[in-house]
């Protein structure tokens, strides 16, 4: 034979108003929870603001720009998870030797940072010294190297570019979740 | 391990905009609440699976989610404060001939909202509504003044 359910008495529990219509109102936390929405409705619209100015990346402050005596880089200094992007590495005529530019670039930016291509491809590539190291043929006029980027995780990571006779660039990227 | 917390916190983010968004009144969505819906759920959806297309991607996400459901609905079975986050509470928003303007606004609610509700339930006129309640689930419940 089946256990018998358990049987309780009802109670009117539910709050009534003007003692005849049990709703259940809590008007004081409802109103706590206006003033909550307000906050984040302001945060939401903060938080949209800084994403279209590129603070989140993808934008006019996420764009990073370095000088260094005839090489230029630019990148993003923010950056999205699984997100392709470019770093650009403009040469002028006094980094290119003998009809090759080398470049070396700190491991980071083939693991942390993702590099997926390299545009055009380079003459030979060495590994050592904590990162790559690569020799383009460059012939006279400025030139310019893409890294295609696609960071697989999330964080900050330091980066380097060294150029015969010019000083290291070192820099570093967030990555977005 | 990182594809469980995308979830996990997906889940959670969407519960909380869609609680901030706020209830609509009505039986069924309009077109509005469909594309609110949809269009949220499938943003999410792309930053979820991101490129892990796998069955184990996916398996451990639901099971991720149904868990996290099934703490959700425990913790507001307890906790009537928690209950109140998630859910809110039922709002008067007409009482005894009288609005409450209050409520009307910040719910955004109009008279019309109100009205619907009333022919929905038979009647003709605001004035024979006696208590208008706006529902946890966003629907409108009158209590006519003739019960």
């Amino acid at each position: 034979m089946p256990a018998a359910p358990h049987l309780k008495p009802v109670e009117d529990t539910v709050p009534m108003v003007h003692g005849e219509v049990a709703i259940g109102e809590d008007l004081e936390f409802q109103r706590r929870w206006w003033r909550f929405e307000r906050i984040v409705w302001i945060a939401f619209a903060l938080i949209v603001l800084l994403d279209l100015l590129g603070v989140f990346g993808k934008g006019y402050f996420a764009k990073g720009h370095i000088h260094q005596g005839p090489v230029e880089v630019k990148f993003e200094r923010v950056e999205r998870l699984g997100t392709p992007s470019i770093m650009t590495i403009h040469f002028a005529p006094e980094a290119i030797h003998r009809g090759t530019v080398q470049l070396w670039v700190s491991e980071s930016v083939v693991g942390d940072l993702g590099n997926r291509r390299i545009i055009p491809q380079p003459e030979s590539s060495t590994v050592g010294n904590s990162g790559v190291s690569y020799i383009f043929p460059a012939s006279g006029g400025r030139s310019s190297v893409l890294f295609a980027l696609q960071p697989a995780s999330p964080g900050v990571f330091r980066f380097a570019l060294r150029v015969p006779g010019v000083n290291e660039i070192r820099s570093r990227v967030v990555v977005m979740p | 391990m990182a594809a469980i917390l995308r979830a996990a916190f997906g889940y959670c983010f969407l519960i909380f905009t869609v609680r901030v968004v706020g209830r609509r009144p009505g039986k069924q969505m309009t077109p509005f609440e469909f594309v609110l819906i949809f269009f949220i759920g499938g943003l999410m959806l792309t930053a979820m699976v991101g490129d892990e297309a796998s069955l184990t991607n996916a398996i451990g996400q639901i099971m991720t989610i149904a868990i996290m459901h099934y703490g959700i609905a425990w913790l507001r079975q307890r906790s009537p404060r928690f209950a109140s986050m998630t859910d809110g509470t039922p709002l008067v928003l007409l009482e005894k001939g009288q609005w409450r303007i209050g409520t009307m606004f910040n719910s955004r609610i109009t008279d019309d909202d109100v009205m619907a509700a009333a022919r929905d339930k038979g009647l003709s006129q605001l004035a024979q509504v006696e208590y208008a309640i706006l529902e946890r689930n966003g629907e409108i419940s009158i209590v006519s003044g003739d019960r």
